[in-house]
């Protein structure tokens, strides 16, 4: 029973701290968050099981037209529903315009796919076992994308540059940087990193559409509880929230957890809105 | 104050006729829905009913979302707290039954008090994380819902209230619901024309002005909050009523979405726009059978395409009083006699002192040790090169930041350390380095947004349109128009503010404080982007409303201006202060010269 | 006889721009020459900042902006580097997170790696004081380090051009004197400097040519040589003096 508790609440920890990268990485680009962080997430798993299943790829061929999809679709949140309205003099505009598009996205998935969650496929040739891939795929690839993100970050040029424009996008621009195309490559690779947590995740989550507001509201809780911004206080809060609702889910119930999940969250916001690891709020006069 | 007999004929005469016209509209609807039982088709009648409860709630939910501009995405978790609430205490299993009537009173109250716990987070959290916890809320309640198989009957159910007669026909429950829509409407017309409904929106667009005039963000809110969460659950028992029987899948997600929508689809700070959205995307599935299953995927679309091409939503498209073009070249002529009848002479003098002011931002010090007397009756220019702590000493007076060390004093009492809302009432009023506005309110909305602190009806008894409320809008009015025509801007009036040019905006920020009748007035850069006549005339009107016996704090870069109009003039330099003395003194004082010209 | 003089390097005609509805600027001429220093003199507010910021093609504007030849008046910052115009924005804000040799590494972004790592070691051969702090985070620089970074960073792409905000601003007046320096030595070895300063009398000992901004418009154009122009300058920011009053009698 315990190691159920800690393997299922690892793994959905590891979902949950993608999405919440997801986020951040998004928000590292253009100083907003995007309702479409959590609903790429669904569509790493309706894509995945369409690939799969339904139309009888391989699994390689599948994850990669999967990933590719969630790039595709940072693309297009960046574009239609972040770049126009970050001109505006209106602050809250993104929240309104990164919903709808969110909705439509869930909505479409919902009509086209299905109202009922659908199996997802195994994706490696091995019987159930001891600890099994559905756990140890989500977490590998939470491991593997911080990883790969801190070399990108550390060593490559492009991942300087993303932290430059992230920093200072005035000084970024000033010095000639591409500070346009560098966010939209962003929001591309957030688009990826959040369909490889439904991927990887499918197997548990099933491939569902009410995954997507699901995902939009416990992806979020590590990165207000982490600080915005912050990967390792995504990854923190995603592994430490995936224990407490397992845990919780054995103790009292699925329908407690989630309240005393979400209690747990405004307190901690009330308490400290900047989360655990975040910095205090600009000047407002 | 005799300032009605100061004000222009025509402009009062407009007052009048404009509440005609915004009537219209409503009163068409209500002719139309009363009239609708003749047309004898029932479905039509229970999409009828469904719009009229759905206005209930939104009517309320506008208020928060529309004119506080509060992201409230969940509030179907009000709506099923109403009808769960309603339906148990009318079915009698878990007290003895109650009557319809009384079940929806309490519904009301209990409504009142979640709304107040799902919102009260806005007061505290950035918009995206309160966009997040409302939606949370919602997940949370239906989840109980199907939890508490005791009292709600699980997935199964429970049985909606029945009203007695005359409701109880589906026609009667029409009227009712009628009825209970137009009184909500009227309701919330009222506020939106009264100081509360100008406040909300104040706080929405322009909060750090609000404070400075007065607004009390957390009252404001729990307010709104709570007549919100009323109306959502009584909106939700009769939501039971209509569905006679509700299972805790009936309150889908689709469900806030498409109260959320209506009311941006409508336009924020309008009532009749989100009344036509209701009825729109409330009847829209019903009458072509395929966009049932598309119809919230038609809502997000149509939600992206207000959002990115007309922000403004129905309200906007139907504005055609803003449409009619303005006279190009206008010139601003303030009417400084007119002063007169704004600030009210006083007997003596008052004397505001700033004493060994300090404070450090991060490891730097923006002010240090700053001294200075303000007097009433004497304009008082603060000078000083870029980063020399202008801005920061207004904002320590003005209450937006406390000094770590030193305090304001106003006749020998302290100021309240960072208390801005505080310093409306105490007749301290300024305005802003850039004009901070409301730009989808008329001009004379935003200089009735200084009269705030000067009502004295409750929210209730705006909300009902009592006495007490007429009289505050008439002399908040009277007030505004009179300021407008001292600064010579009243031919505006009725204008959205957002179509005025910069220099207008300076003005119209100046008689937002004017009404205030401040014994303080502190002015932060007004003569910037200012052509020169304009300077001239900004500079005449400055000195008259300094010799009606109003202290003034002049910050300018303007030197022509500062030496023309100034009585004492303090030079600040890297935070401190360098010089203080007449304007002649300062001109020629070496030191000062050389702080600006960096030698 | 008059013969047509070459067009300067950098010619900006009828220009105006502004923050939403405000007008800073008013349709104001400026000309650098090639191998110029020119100094950009001004009160608070006048516009100076605002005027870097509409040459380098950060704010949106009216009016024209002619570089080496070329119409740029629609060019993107991007853009303006990659012909030879260089803006070091006002208070040295460089990326504290990132070491000194990555800041320098941003600056040329997109240039053949061989030649980007090349330009590097010049700009910090410029700068020995941060050559010895390469690998050290920007954060953990004194203001005056992060001013000569930010100088530095605008060097590695060579530019014809340097734009140079309030070098001075919170500095000491030994680094001060430090970065002035450097700015001379630019100028000494073919860039021409376009230098924005509140330290009048140190910027006239460098300037070839000195302009004065007050409220948006160009007051006064005259040679970095030429006589009485601190007085100049005193009158064109604070208007005539009053006599004092004693004289006043």
């Amino acid at each position: 029973m315990l190691l159920s508790i800690v393997s299922y609440g690892l793994a959905l920890g590891a979902v949950y701290a993608l999405i919440g990268i997801t986020y951040n990485v998004m928000f590292a680009a253009s100083r907003v968050f995007s309702f479409t962080a959590g609903t790429v997430g669904m569509l790493g798993g309706v894509f995945g099981a369409l690939c799969i299943d339904r139309m009888g790829m391989p699994v390689a061929l599948g994850f990669l037209l999967t990933l590719a999809a969630g790039a595709v679709l940072g693309v297009i949140t960046e574009v239609l529903t972040v770049r126009p309205v970050l001109k505006s003099l209106d602050q809250h505009l993104y929240v309104l315009s990164t919903l709808a598009f969110a909705l439509m996205l869930q909505q479409l998935t919902a009509i086209e796919w299905s109202t009922e969650p659908q199996p997802f496929p195994r994706l490696l040739p091995f019987g159930p076992g001891f600890f099994d891939q559905q756990f140890w795929l989500p977490i590998s690839a939470c491991v593997l994308t911080i990883i790969g993100l801190e070399w990108l970050y550390r060593r490559t040029l492009v991942g300087r540059a993303f932290l430059a424009i992230s920093e200072d996008n005035y000084a970024a621009r000033a010095l000639g940087l591409p500070e346009q195309r560098l966010r939209v490559a962003s929001y591309a690779l957030a688009g990826a990193i959040g369909t490889l947590a439904g991927f990887t995740g499918g197997e548990m989550m099933l491939a569902y559409f009410g995954n997507g507001p699901l995902l939009n509201f416990y992806g979020f809780v590590p990165v207000a509880l982490g600080g915005m911004g912050s990967n390792r206080g995504a990854v923190a809060g995603g592994l430490a929230l995936g224990l407490f609702q397992q845990t919780a889910n054995f103790l009292v119930g699925g329908i407690f957890a989630s309240v005393a999940i979400f209690v747990v969250f405004i307190l901690v916001l009330l308490v400290r809105p900047e989360g655990f690891a975040g910095a205090a709020p600009a000047r407002r006069v | 104050m005799n300032d009605s007999a100061t004000l222009p004929l025509p402009a009062v005469q407009r007052l009048k006729a404009g509440s005609l016209e915004a009537w219209l509209p409503t009163a068409m609807l209500a002719i139309a829905g009363a009239a609708l039982p003749l047309l004898g088709d029932s479905y039509l009648g229970v999409i009828a009913t469904r719009a009229a409860i759905y206005w209930v709630l939104v009517s309320g939910l506008n208020l928060v979302v529309g004119f506080a501009g509060q992201i409230a995405i969940g509030w179907v978790a009000l709506l099923t707290l109403g009808a769960y609430v309603t339906s148990v205490l009318c079915a009698g299993t878990v007290m003895p039954e109650l009557s319809a009537y009384l079940a929806l009173l309490i519904a009301g109250l209990v409504g009142a008090i979640f709304g107040l716990i799902i919102g009260l987070p806005a007061l505290r959290l950035r918009t995206f994380y309160f966009a997040m916890t409302t939606l949370g809320f919602a997940t949370i309640v239906t989840q109980v819902a199907l939890a508490w198989k005791s009292v709600t009957g699980g997935g199964v159910g429970v049985p909606g209230p029945v009203l007695p007669w005359p409701f109880a026909s589906p026609w009667g429950f029409y009227y009712f619901c009628l009825g209970l829509a137009l009184l909500c409407t009227w309701m919330t017309t009222n506020i939106a024309a009264s100081r509360f409904g100008r406040s909300l929106v104040a706080l929405r667009d322009a909060e750090v002005a609000a404070e400075a005039v007065g607004i009390s963000k957390p009252a404001l809110l729990v307010t709104v909050f709570l007549f919100s969460g009323a109306l959502a659950a009584i909106a939700g028992g009769l939501f039971a009523s209509l569905q006679s029987y509700i299972t805790p899948d009936a309150f889908t997600f689709d469900l806030s979405v498409l109260f959320f929508i209506a009311i941006l689809i409508g336009g924020r700070g309008s009532i009749l726009g989100p009344l036509l959205g209701t009825i729109i995307l409330t009847a829209l599935p019903e009458f072509a059978a395929p966009l049932v299953a598309w119809s919230t995927f038609l809502y997000a679309v149509l939600l992206l395409v207000i959002v990115l091409a007309v922000p403004g939503g129905i309200a906007d498209m139907l504005d055609f009083k803003n449409r009619r073009p303005l006279e190009r070249h206008r010139e601003i002529r303030p009417r400084p006699e007119l002063l007169a009848h704004i600030i009210p002479p006083s007997a003596q003098e008052s004397l505001l002192k700033l004493e060994n002011l300090s404070l450090s931002f991060g490891g730097v010090r923006a002010i240090d040790a700053v001294h200075l007397t303000l007097r009433t009756g004497e304009v008082h220019g603060l000078i000083g090169p870029n980063g020399s702590g202008k801005t920061t000493t207004l904002n320590v007076i003005s209450g937006y930041y406390p000094p770590q060390q030193g305090q304001v004093r106003l006749n020998d009492k302290a100021l309240a350390a960072g208390a801005a809302a505080a310093r409306a009432n105490q007749r301290i009023a300024r305005t802003f380095q850039t004009p901070r506005l409301v730009g989808s309110a008329s001009v004379l909305e935003n200089v009735m947004i200084g009269a705030t602190t000067a009502g004295r009806a409750s929210f209730v008894e705006s909300l009902l349109f009592l006495p007490r409320h007429r009289r505050d809008e008439a002399r908040a009015q009277a007030a505004a128009m009179t300021a407008l025509a001292a600064v010579g801007l009243d031919q505006l009036a009725f204008v959205r503010a957002d179509r005025l040019q910069h220099s207008e905006l300076r003005f119209v920020e100046i008689a937002r404080a004017l009404v205030l009748r401040p014994l303080f007035l502190l002015l932060d850069e007004p003569a910037a982007g200012l052509s020169v006549e304009e300077i001239k005339r900004l500079g005449a009107l400055i000195v008259t409303i300094s010799r009606q016996g109003t202290g003034v704090l002049l910050v300018e870069h303007h030197a022509d201006l500062i030496f023309d109009i100034c009585d004492r003039v303090t030079v600040l330099n890297l935070g401190k202060v360098l010089a203080s003395g007449t304007p002649a003194e300062i001109r020629g004082h070496r030191e000062v010269i050389n702080a600006y010209l960096g030698a | 006889m008059p013969t047509s003089a070459p067009e300067p390097l950098l010619q900006v005609s009828a220009l105006s721009t502004g923050y939403g509805k405000i007008e800073v600027l008013h349709g104001l001429d400026l000309s650098v020459g090639a191998g110029e220093m020119v100094a950009l003199l001004g009160p608070n507010g006048a516009g100076k900042t605002t005027l870097l910021r509409a040459i380098s093609g950060l704010l949106p504007k009216s009016g024209r902006v002619h570089f080496a030849g070329r119409d740029l008046s629609a060019a993107s910052p991007r853009d303006m580097v990659r012909a030879g115009l260089v803006h070091v924005v006002e208070g040295h804000r460089v990326f504290t997170q990132l070491s000194v040799f990555d800041n320098l590494l941003l600056a040329g972004y997109g240039m053949p790696r061989r030649e980007r790592e090349g330009k590097v070691e010049e700009a910090l051969a410029f700068f020995p004081e941060i050559a010895a702090k390469r690998n050290d985070r920007a954060v953990t620089l004194s203001g005056g380090q992060q001013q000569m970074l930010a100088v530095a960073q605008g060097l590695v792409r060579h530019p014809r051009l340097l734009m140079l905000d309030e070098p001075s601003a919170g500095l000491s007046p030994v680094l001060v004197d430090r970065v002035l320096a450097a700015a001379g030595r630019l100028r000494d070895a073919g860039t021409a400097i376009l230098l924005v300063e509140q330290l009048i009398e140190k910027a006239l000992l460098l300037a070839d040519r000195v302009y004065a901004l007050v409220r948006g418009s160009i007051v006064l154009e005259a040679a970095g040589s030429a006589p009485n122009l601190p007085k100049r300058l005193e009158e064109a920011y604070f208007g005539q003096p009053q006599p004092p009053l004693a004289a006043q009698g």
